[in-house]
């Protein structure tokens, strides 16, 4: 469970990017943040794996304090939320089971860090990981030689390679042409389903959150504007999250279609 | 700049039927070419340089330069192990400074380590120590350890250590980080995240840092024994004491032939590295 109490965030430069923010997710919810870029929506996942610390109030993940979490707690915390980025953050000139072999090496002794060693285990489980995504049959190749979508899929089993209970997605379909934004959300909806893991997801495209997500949570300027389910989302509701901004065509489609 | 050299040319005017006006800036060739001008005469005067001479003395440059095209073959066997030597000099000595340079170019590139005192230290360092020539370092360290090819060798080291460093943490620099942020987001600390993410990324150029670095040491090498660092060096010395400039050809025949081939080794391996 995820709660945010009165959480805010000024960035160094004066910047606010979250303001007062209070919010409880509960174990296997699909969150879809949705708003304007620059709304805070990366702020607000950021702050559940304390990649940016929140200024004031409190957020609390499973019962504990995020704030107070420092070095070794901090990473032994972050074993178990799994992040995705828009620009997939791999490495691209390394094979694709290496790339999901990384996320072991938060628990492995130095000495096999710094030679590469893994375990048979840690092989296979990396191949599980990719089979569940449906790319073992790249597990060999090098990352750079795959395209956009199958690249996002390669950062999704590394992320399942850890075993999270929380997955935050920046953006993970923002670079991937529609079919692939598809089949990678297809991914996360099963992921969710199977195996029970929250999954919390900023994304641009308003028929992508609506079809995927069971809550929506609409921010502007900071603030939450709208938080519900995905099937109450209406044109008002749009128009308060994008301040009145035309909301394209297609998006009306989906959403009284 | 721009302001100061408008205020004394001042631009031309161009105003166009409908009213509109544009300034066009004057050009700038005059006052460089007369500012290139008498620098060129300011450093001829400096350096006392005199054409007559050139002239009168050229012939005896032929003289030299055929004798050096001519070279004496059977001088190679004496040319043999200096050229060994000058190779082992500077293979030793680029392996030795390009594994040290690693921990120091990670602690100098200013996305690993946010320390700044550090950080500024350890570039301070590596700049006294690229600022200092080869020569000098070699003929210190013949002081220290007697002459001969361990001299060099140090040098050798110590000169690959700055060179390599400085290009290693520039790719460092240079990263995408975006593997990095990924490998902390799932809980590495910073060593292992650099190592996960930033090291693959990395290790085809620093490996090319290194070929490209050994290649330079061949030619550095071959004038370390002029301090008295061992390998060739110290033959071209002498033989150029000796005024035999046949000799000479010989032993810079087979350097010649030695960078060639170190050269093009070095560049086949650097375009297998992805």
């Amino acid at each position: 469970m995820i709660e945010f109490i009165n959480a805010g965030k000024t960035y160094p430069n004066g910047v606010v990017g979250l303001k007062n923010i209070t919010l409880t997710i509960e174990q296997g919810e699909f969150v879809a943040i949705i708003g304007l870029s620059g709304a805070g929506k990366s702020t607000l996942i950021r702050t559940v794996n304390r990649m940016h610390d929140a200024t004031s109030g409190k957020v609390i993940v499973d019962g504990i304090d995020v704030n107070t979490l420092k070095g070794k707690e901090l990473r032994k915390f972050r074993r178990k939320i799994g992040m995705i980025f828009q620009s997939f953050n791999l490495v691209t000139r390394a094979t694709v089971i290496n790339n999901v072999l990384t996320s072991d090496i938060p628990d492995m002794p130095w000495y096999r860090t710094l030679f590469g060693i893994f375990t048979k285990e840690q092989k296979m489980k990396a191949l599980k990981a990719l089979d569940k995504v449906g790319i073992l049959d790249k597990a060999y190749t090098r990352c750079d030689q795959l395209s956009g979508g199958q690249q996002q899929r390669v950062a999704l089993a590394r992320t399942l390679n850890q075993n999270p209970s929380i997955i935050l997605a920046d953006e993970p379909v923002a670079s991937l042409d529609p079919i692939m934004a598809d089949v990678v959300m297809d991914d996360f909806k099963r992921i969710n389903k199977e195996m029970n893991i929250t999954i919390i997801i900023n994304i641009h495209h308003v028929d992508l959150a609506l079809k995927y997500a069971n809550r929506v949570i609409g921010i502007r300027s900071g603030e939450i504007v709208y938080d519900g389910k995905s099937e109450d989302v209406n044109q008002d509701v749009l128009d308060k999250i994008y301040a009145g901004k035309e909301v394209p065509e297609m998006v009306k489609e989906v959403v009284y279609g | 700049m721009d302001k100061l050299f408008n205020k004394f040319f001042k631009p031309e005017v161009i105003t166009l039927e409908s009213g509109n006006s544009v300034e066009r800036p004057r050009s700038k060739k005059i006052l460089i070419l007369s500012i290139l001008f008498i620098v060129v005469y300011i450093s001829l005067k400096v350096t006392g340089f005199n054409l007559t001479i050139i002239i009168k003395r050229s012939n005896q440059l032929t003289v030299i330069l055929s004798q050096i095209f001519n070279p004496n073959f059977g001088y190679f066997k004496n040319v043999v192990r200096p050229l060994v030597d000058t190779v082992k000099m500077s293979l030793l000595g680029s392996i030795i400074g390009c594994l040290l340079s690693i921990p120091f170019s990670i602690l100098a590139s200013s996305n690993i380590n946010k320390n700044k005192p550090i950080l500024l230290f350890v570039r301070f360092v590596l700049s006294i120590i690229r600022s200092i020539p080869t020569l000098i370092i070699a003929s210190v360290a013949a002081l220290i350890f007697n002459l001969g090819t361990f001299a060099g060798t140090i040098a050798i080291s110590i000169f690959t250590f700055g060179i390599v460093s400085k290009m290693l943490f520039e790719s460092i620099e240079t990263l995408d980080m975006g593997p990095f942020e990924a490998l902390e987001s799932f809980g590495c600390n910073k060593f292992q995240a650099f190592w996960g993410s930033c090291v693959p990324q990395v290790l085809p150029t620093y490996f090319s840092h290194c070929l490209y670095c050994f290649e330079m040491n061949i030619r550095a090498a071959s004038i370390l024994g002029y301090v008295g660092a061992g390998g060739l060096g110290v033959l071209i010395n002498e033989r150029i004491g000796w005024r035999d400039y046949n000799g000479l050809g010989m032993v810079l025949l087979s350097l010649f032939v030695l960078v060639l081939l170190i050269d093009q080794l070095s560049s086949y391996l650097r375009s297998k590295l992805g």
